[in-house]
């Protein structure tokens, strides 16, 4: 039974174990949701499906499907052009198109509303405004252009590891460029595609800030509203349509990557020629220039802006230097324990396909697009009375930033698994290694740049995370992204730019580490 | 050989967790000491008074300031509680936790300086400022004169698209329904929430968004509370704004308030230092920092207000008391949710 459960190819105990344990951990504030869902009575659930869930249904469908269409073009056209083109100054541009990651997207829509909103800017200057900011499009141009650079990095990878020998056969074959891409690079980047795809679906879903300040309603805004009225059923019901959505979204990414099985099999890797832009160079530089005008240069231009008044006015003192610390003490823990608990995951799904592994992944992101302040209450719920001696101390800060943050490390993980033959392994096996030493002594060293790349996004994630971080600190513990919330919260923005702001410097170097390594 | 590292890193994490454990203890030592508080007010008016009560007291302040979603962690935390007292924005969080079983009740020394208005029926809350309902307006927009002096103008087709109001669901907006139901019956309340719903210019998610949207000129006016219009003056920019107090004619309902003040939590681990806080809080010259600070109107009208704020002896208030906030609450928001407010922005 046990053999069959896994298609005859048993991976070992301890992988299991840790699987199993990570599942167990990712899913608890999940089955906390579900229950408390189900006490909410069926009176409560008619209430709100006949009220509230079609309206936020579609809200939420509308901005997360457009924001990850829009993503994936950006994303994967940026890639295109840096890593695979002659693009002038190419190696500055994959690290300066990143820097959208590491802004808070709240303080992204703070500068669009300044800029682009009735009386900011724009409307100084030209008298008129191009849009609407508070609208659906409004919101999708901010969410887009601080969630592109998910697809842009795990595609930009897949790029660079792509070997040139499949081109080199397709246009010995007569195939133009076009059809090359088209038929050989494409499919090639069809796993990070998706995994850069999910993340973004998935951060799109939880997304608060942008979201509140930009005046829409989504799933997640509306939890949020319930929770602020004392109305924790309606968000627990709420909550459990969002876990449903996450998994929906997560079953599709696992039916479009159903029998993709591209691997580099050729025994000598090359990388590709640079393709020449020729005519097509100053467009391609317009493109790129003003995707980072957008997404970089004006919302930093605006907390530099703001910044100014806020460091005259005392916004910054002694005590910043404590709050850094503590938010890279509490982001550094989730982003270590997130790349070893991803390992186990992202192997057995690769290597050892079937119910058993689906499942612990499944369970293992089930949770990813809830609110932090549905994880932080769950986990005060377990954790203040089961396990005590832990609540109030700044590793459950840690464990909330790994249940939220883990799924990052996991798609990272799976899209650089993916593209390491498992012939590798069995080449191992055949050399006489035990399973657990083929883990770690052949596929960790070629996994690790991937896996890092996952613990340095889940580590400037965890740097910007508030709800989770504000509910379950212990008292007098504050992280920089507290700082912000202190000031930005009643709109004193000039006093909350500085944190804003240190917040961006401290994600540059796990970002740059991220982008050298993968 | 980096999976190693990670896998040091991560032993070295697992001894902390235990040495954390083991550290605890020290900590429990000083427990006579100590007093927890949460507060869902902005930290920046709240430390300063706390710093005061340590040093006066000797009794040491751990300080969780973490907005609205402390309710809900007091409310978690009801099998093992962890605070003592809770400050709060909102009377109406304060009546709700009381309603739920999970406060205690106190008769602090001074507790008559505060009216019964605005208390607790068993004193386990009490108000000590008001953020009272007001117009906060654009001046180089609009005039005091043109100005609407009621709530009920809202309704007004002229004032369609020039103001702006929070979503029904925020704190301040359901305790001011609430004295509107009280004033004028379900009936007209529910019409004007529909219209005023129609009317407005935005809906916003928060006061701060209103008070800086007025402040730039996107909408003539909106509806705050007065603590909003005093931050306003103080931006370095776009702060040529002004408030009306609504309601202030002959026989007319007066300015809805709701209060900012605190609770004594249920199964307080230091009730001792807790009550001793309480006692030192109600003083005069306290009573006056927790509202100064904060830039609100003391609810004891003995005590001095800011200096362009009125002594809420001064003007007209609600009749509503507002412990009946807790009863009033959830026909309140069920008149909201049939309206369309309670999460809708635009």
């Amino acid at each position: 039974m046990w053999e069959r459960l896994w298609k005859n190819n048993k991976p070992d105990p301890l992988l299991v174990l840790s699987g199993l344990l990570t599942a167990l951990l990712m899913a608890m504030p999940v089955v906390i949701v579900i229950w408390r869902a189900v006490m909410a009575g069926t009176d409560r659930w008619a209430r709100l499906i006949d009220s509230r869930i079609p309206q936020l249904l579609q809200n939420t469908l509308q901005i997360t499907l457009a924001t990850t269409f829009l993503a994936i073009l950006l994303g994967v056209s940026l890639a295109w052009l840096v890593y695979r083109c002659d693009l002038p100054g190419r190696n500055i541009w994959q690290w300066l198109l990143a820097l959208p990651l590491m802004l808070p997207p709240y303080v992204g829509a703070v500068s669009y509303i300044m800029v682009f909103g009735p009386n900011g800017w724009i409307q100084d200057l030209a008298g008129e405004l191009p849009f609407n900011i508070y609208s659906f499009w409004g919101v999708l141009l901010v969410m887009t252009l601080f969630k592109f650079p998910y697809v842009f990095l795990i595609s930009g990878a897949a790029l660079k590891r792509m070997n040139r020998s499949y081109e080199d056969t397709a246009r010995s074959l007569g195939l133009g460029s076009w059809e090359i891409f088209r038929k050989v690079n494409l499919p090639f980047l069809r796993p990070a595609i998706g995994a850069g795809a999910i993340l973004t679906a998935l951060c799109v879903l939880s997304e608060f800030g942008v979201i509140a300040i930009m005046r829409y309603n989504t799933f997640t805004s509306a939890i949020y509203y319930q929770m602020e009225s004392f109305d924790r059923l309606s968000a627990t019901v709420l909550s459990v349509i969002l876990i449903i959505l996450t998994l929906g979204f997560l079953w599709l990414e696992s039916i479009y990557r159903k029998n993709q099985k591209y691997y580099q099999t050729c025994g000598t890797f090359q990388q590709p020629d640079l393709i020449r832009l020729a005519k097509w160079k100053v467009p391609a530089m317009i493109w790129v220039f003003l995707i980072f005008l957008l997404s970089v240069i004006i919302p930093v231009g605006v907390l530099i802006y703001w910044s100014g008044y806020g460091i005259a006015l005392g916004a910054l003192d002694s005590n910043f230097f404590g709050y850094t610390l503590n938010s890279i003490k509490v982001a550094g823990i989730a982003a270590l324990l997130s790349m070893a608990l991803a390992l186990p995951l992202v192997y057995l799904k690769s290597r050892h396909p079937s119910v058993p592994s689906e499942l612990l992944n499944k369970i293992s992101s089930a949770g990813y697009s809830l609110p932090g302040v549905i994880v932080a209450l769950g986990l005060i719920f377990i954790f203040n009375t089961y396990i005590p001696w832990l609540y109030n101390t700044f590793y459950l800060i840690s464990i909330a930033y790994l249940v939220r943050f883990l799924p990052q490390a996991i798609q990272y993980g799976n899209a650089s698994l993916s593209m390491i033959s498992p012939r590798i392994d069995e080449a191992a096996r055949n050399l006489g290694y035990r399973p657990l030493k083929v883990l770690f002594k052949v596929i960790l060293p070629l996994l690790s740049p991937g896996l890092m790349a996952g613990g340095a996004l889940v580590f400037v994630s965890a740097i910007k995370e508030l709800p989770a971080t504000l509910l379950l600190r212990p008292p007098g513990f504050d992280t920089l992204a507290v700082r912000v919330w202190v000031e930005a919260s009643d709109a004193v923005y000039h006093m909350a730019a500085p944190a804003a702001l240190l917040v961006v410097l401290v994600s540059v170097i796990p970002l740059k580490l991220m982008l050298s390594r993968y | 050989m980096k999976f190693k590292f990670s896998l040091a890193l991560l032993i070295l994490s697992v001894i902390m967790f235990t040495l954390v454990g083991c550290g605890r203890d020290s900590i429990n030592e000083d427990a006579a000491g100590e007093l927890v508080i949460y507060s869902s007010r902005n930290e920046n008016f709240v430390n300063p008074l706390l710093e005061k009560f340590e040093a006066e007291t000797g009794i040491k302040v751990l300080a969780l300031h973490a907005g609205g979603g402390v309710v809900s962690r007091i409310v978690e935390e009801a099998g093992n509680p962890r605070a003592d007292i809770f400050i709060s924005n909102d009377i109406g969080a304060l009546e709700y936790l009381r309603m739920e079983g999970l406060l205690q009740e106190f008769e602090p020394d001074g507790i008559d300086t505060i009216d019964q208005r605005y208390r607790a029926i068993d004193n386990s809350w009490f108000a000590l400022s008001a953020r009272t309902r007001v117009f906060i307006y654009n001046k180089d927009l609009i005039s005091e004169e043109e100005m609407p002096k009621t709530v009920w103008e809202l309704t007004d087709e002229q004032w369609k698209g020039q103001f702006a109001i929070t979503r029904g669901g925020n704190s301040g907006m359901i305790a001011h329904i609430s004295a509107l139901r009280y004033e004028w019956g379900d009936e007209l309340t529910a019409q004007w929430i529909s219209q005023v719903k129609e009317n407005a210019g935005a809906i916003m998610e928060g006061h701060g968004d209103i008070r800086r949207a007025v402040g730039a000129g996107e909408f003539r006016f909106g509806l705050v509370n007065n603590y909003y219009y005093h931050q306003q003056l103080r931006e370095p920019t776009n702060n040529n704004v002004g408030a009306i107090y609504p309601d202030q004619a002959e026989g007319e309902m007066g300015a809805v308030i709701n209060g900012a003040g605190i609770a004594f939590i249920k199964g307080s681990p230091n009730p001792d230092n807790a009550k001793t806080f309480i006692n030192w809080l109600l003083l005069p010259e306290n009573q006056r920092e927790f509202s100064y600070a904060s830039l609100e109107v003391p609810i004891n009208p003995t005590i001095e207000a800011i200096d362009e704020a009125a002594v809420i002896s001064e003007y007209r208030v609600q009749e509503m008391h507002l412990s009946m906030l807790g009863e009033y609450f959830l026909d309140t928001k069920e008149l909201i949710e049939r309206a369309g407010l309670d999460i809708e922005l635009r």
